[in-house]
C-alpha cells in the first residue's frame, strides 16, 4: 500500500512585486512510497526536496498536481494527525526546557495530559537526553537539538515520519545512534520518508530513494539496484602487473584500469571472470583479492547529476 | 483545547522575554506611590482628598470630584502606557511565529492557521490585559481603603481595555503576517494610534484643512471601517466620571457610548478575518 503517493506535483514560486519571476520548486513529481520503508530523497541544495515535504504537509500548496499521504488527500487535517515533522533548522521557544518543549508541542498535536509526560520522558530517553530533560534548551547543542526534533517527531507515535536533514550536526557517534533508532522504527512498521545530504546515511539505512535536481525527479528505485554491481570486479595482487598481462586482460575485457597492484575490470558477462583468473594465475601472479565492485550510492548520484551540471 | 494551549505559552514567551516583567514593576511602584501618596483630610466638616497631605482642591469648578478626577487621570494615562507599552512588548510574537523553522513546526501539527493566528494573538494579549486588571484592581482597592471610595465605574472602564488592546492589536496581526517585521508592525501601529486620535477629531480637525465632500466622506469610511481606538478610551473613561475639561469648554458631559467599541469590534473582526485568510493561503 502506498503511504505516499504523488502525481505530477508541481510548486512554481514568484518572487519581486513588480516584475515578477518564477521559480520552478518542483516540476511534475510523480512517486510513491510504500509502507515500512526508509524513503530517501536526495538531491543537491535547491532541488526541492524540502519543498516536496512542505507540499505533502501542506506547509506550502502546490501549483498543481494531486498528493495523497496515508491515503488523505493534501490538505486535510488527518495527515497532519498522524504524521511526525522534523523541518530543516528547526527552532524551538529557547525558554523552554527538553521536557517543556515535548509537552509543549504534544498538547498543540491533542496528545492527552497523562499520557503526554510519560511519552515525552521515554522519548527523551530514546534519543538519550533524559540527563537533559530540564534544562534550557538555549543551551544546547546542534546535535542535542537534532536528537529534540527527532524527538518531537515521535510524540504523537505517528506512522509516518518526515525528516529533514535530521543528522544535521550531529557528531558521529549521535548519527549512528539516530541511524539504529530509524531503522527501529523501520522494524516497527514505521515509514520513514528522509531528506538528506548525507548519501552514505542514506545508502546505509534506506530501502529506495529518489533522486531529485532543479526541481525535476532523475530517478527512484531501490538502493539495492542502484549499488548493485554490473559486472565490475576488483582485484588485488601482490605485485604490479606486467604489460603483456595486461594486454591479455584487455583482450578479454570491456575495460580495464590499473592503478598500482590494484586492478578493475568491467566485463561483458559474467562467464568473463574466470578468463581473467586463468589469465593471472597463468602470468604467476599472486592473488590477494577477487571481488566484485559495488558501486556506492554517492557515485550513481555524482554519474547522475554531472551531465546535467555540464549542460 | 491546543489553540488554548498555544495561548498560554506565547502569554509565557511574553513573560520570559523580560518586557512584561518591567510592566509589572512600573504598575507596583505606581500602586505603592499612591498607597504612600494617599490620604483623606477631614476639615470644616468637610472631606477632601489628599495626596501627601495636601489637599486636591476643587480649583472652582462646581461638582468637581476628585476621586473621579484622579481615576480618570489615571486611566487615560494607564491606557495610553498599556497600549504603547503592550505594542513594544507583543508586537514581535506574531512574526517570531513566522520565523524559518518556528513556522513549520507550528503548521504541522493538527490546527488550522486561523487558530494559530488567533491563539497567538490572543496569547499576545492576555499578557498585557492581565497586567492592566491587575493594576486596575489594586488601585481600585487603594482607592476603597485609603479615600473609602469603591468606585466601580473604574473598574468598568479597565475591563473596556480587554476588547481596546484586542482590537488594536489586529492592526499588528495584519501588519506583522503581510510584513513579517516587527519593526514594521510596531511603527504602523503607532502611525495608526495618532491616526485614528485624528481620526476621531476629524469634523474639528481634518475636515478644516481640506473642505471637500469626497475627501470627508472618504475620512468618514476610514474612521468606521477601522478600530476606533482613541473613541473607544474616551468613551470607557466616561464609565468613572464627566470630564472636568470638557464640562469647562463645552459645557456638557458626555457619556459613555457603546457604538466606536461595536464598530471596532466589526473592523477588528474584519482585519482579523483578513489576516487568517492570508496566513492561511500563503506558503511558507
Amino acid at each position: 500500500m502506498a503511504i505516499v503517493s504523488t502525481t505530477n506535483l508541481s510548486k512554481t514560486y514568484g518572487s519581486g512585486i513588480f516584475r515578477k519571476t518564477h521559480i520552478d520548486a518542483l516540476s511534475g513529481v510523480s512517486l510513491s512510497v510504500e509502507h515500512g520503508q526508509i524513503f530517501g530523497l536526495l538531491g543537491p541544495n535547491g532541488a526541492g526536496k524540502t519543498t516536496f515535504i512542505k507540499l505533502l504537509l501542506s506547509i506550502a500548496y502546490p501549483t498543481s498536481g494531486e498528493a495523497s499521504v496515508l491515503g488523505y488527500p493534501l490538505g486535510s487535517v488527518a495527515i497532519r494527525q498522524n504524521v511526525g515533522y522534523l523541518p530543516e533548522n528547526h527552532r524551538y521557544p529557547p525558554f523552554l526546557t527538553a521536557l517543556q518543549t515535548l509537552v509543549h508541542f504534544g498538547r498543540l498535536h491533542g496528545i492527552p495530559r497523562l499520557r503526554l509526560l510519560d511519552r515525552a520522558r521515554s522519548l527523551l530517553a530514546l534519543t538519550g537526553l533524559s540527563d537533559w530533560a530540564n534544562v534550557k534548551i538555549k543551551k544546547f547543542s546542534k546535535g542535542m537539538l537534532q536528537r529534540l526534533g527527532l524527538a518531537q517527531a515521535l510524540l504523537a507515535d505517528p506512522p509516518i515520519l518526515f525528516l529533514d536533514e535530521p543528522t544535521d550536526g550531529v557528531d558521529p557517534i549521535g548519527r549512528k545512534e539516530i541511524r539504529d533508532i530509524l531503522t527501529s522504527l523501520r522494524r516497527e512498521g514505521r515509514t520513514i520518508f528522509l531528506n538528506s545530504h548525507m548519501l552514505s546515511e542514506v545508502e546505509e539505512i534506506s530501502d529506495r530513494v529518489a533522486i531529485l535536481n532543479k526541481g525535476r525527479l532523475l530517478h527512484v528505485g531501490s538502493v539495492q539496484d542502484i549499488t548493485a554491481h554490473r559486472l565490475e570486479y576488483e582485484i588485488h595482487l601482490a605485485t604490479s602487473p606486467p604489460a603483456d598481462v595486461l594486454s591479455a586482460l584487455r583482450a578479454l575485457c570491456k575495460h580495464v584500469e590499473v592503478s598500482g597492484n590494484r586492478l578493475t575490470v568491467h566485463l561483458s558477462d559474467q562467464g568473463q571472470a574466470q578468463a581473467v583468473l586463468d589469465a593471472l594465475r597463468a602470468a604467476g601472479l599472486v592473488l590477494e583479492s577477487f571481488s566484485p565492485k559495488k558501486s556506492k550510492l554517492e557515485d550513481y548520484f555524482i554519474q547522475l547529476l554531472k551531465p546535467r551540471e555540464e549542460a | 483545547m491546543k489553540a488554548l494551549w498555544l495561548s498560554v505559552l506565547t502569554f509565557r514567551e511574553s513573560v520570559l522575554k523580560g518586557t512584561l516583567v518591567f510592566f509589572f514593576i512600573v504598575s507596583n511602584l505606581i500602586l505603592l506611590f499612591f498607597l504612600v501618596a494617599l490620604g483623606v483630610s477631614e476639615e470644616g466638616g468637610t472631606t477632601s482628598l489628599t495626596l501627601f497631605g495636601s489637599i486636591i482642591s476643587p480649583r472652582g469648578i462646581e461638582g468637581f470630584n476628585a476621586v473621579e478626577f484622579i481615576l480618570r487621570q489615571l486611566f487615560g494615562g494607564s491606557t495610553f502606557w498599556v497600549l504603547l507599552f503592550g505594542l513594544f512588548a507583543t508586537a514581535g510574537l506574531v512574526p517570531s511565529m513566522l520565523e524559518k523553522g518556528t513556522v513549520e513546526l507550528y503548521l504541522s501539527k493538527p490546527l488550522s492557521r486561523a487558530s494559530l493566528l488567533l491563539a497567538r494573538s490572543a496569547g499576545a494579549c492576555s499578557g498585557i490585559i492581565l497586567n492592566l486588571l491587575y493594576f486596575a484592581i489594586l488601585i481600585w482597592v487603594i482607592f476603597g481603603i485609603k479615600a473609602a471610595v469603591w468606585h466601580g465605574g473604574f473598574l468598568l472602564a479597565a475591563l473596556c481595555t480587554i476588547p481596546i488592546f484586542f482590537f488594536y492589536y489586529s492592526i499588528v496581526a495584519v501588519t506583522a503576517l503581510m510584513t513579517n517585521s516587527t519593526g514594521f508592525s510596531i511603527m504602523f501601529a503607532l502611525i495608526y494610534y495618532f491616526f485614528s486620535s485624528a481620526l476621531a477629531a476629524r469634523e474639528q480637525v481634518l475636515y478644516i484643512w481640506w473642505d471637500n465632500p469626497f475627501f470627508q466622506r472618504f475620512l468618514d469610511v476610514l474612521y468606521y471601517a477601522t478600530p476606533q481606538i482613541s473613541s473607544m478610551i474616551e468613551s470607557a473613561s466616561e464609565l468613572i466620571g464627566p470630564d472636568f475639561m470638557r464640562m469647562r469648554v463645552m459645557e456638557s458631559a458626555g457619556g459613555f457610548d457603546p457604538l466606536p467599541f461595536l464598530w471596532s469590534l466589526l473592523s477588528s473582526s474584519l482585519l482579523y478575518a483578513f489576516a487568517a485568510w492570508y496566513f492561511a493561503r500563503r506558503d511558507y
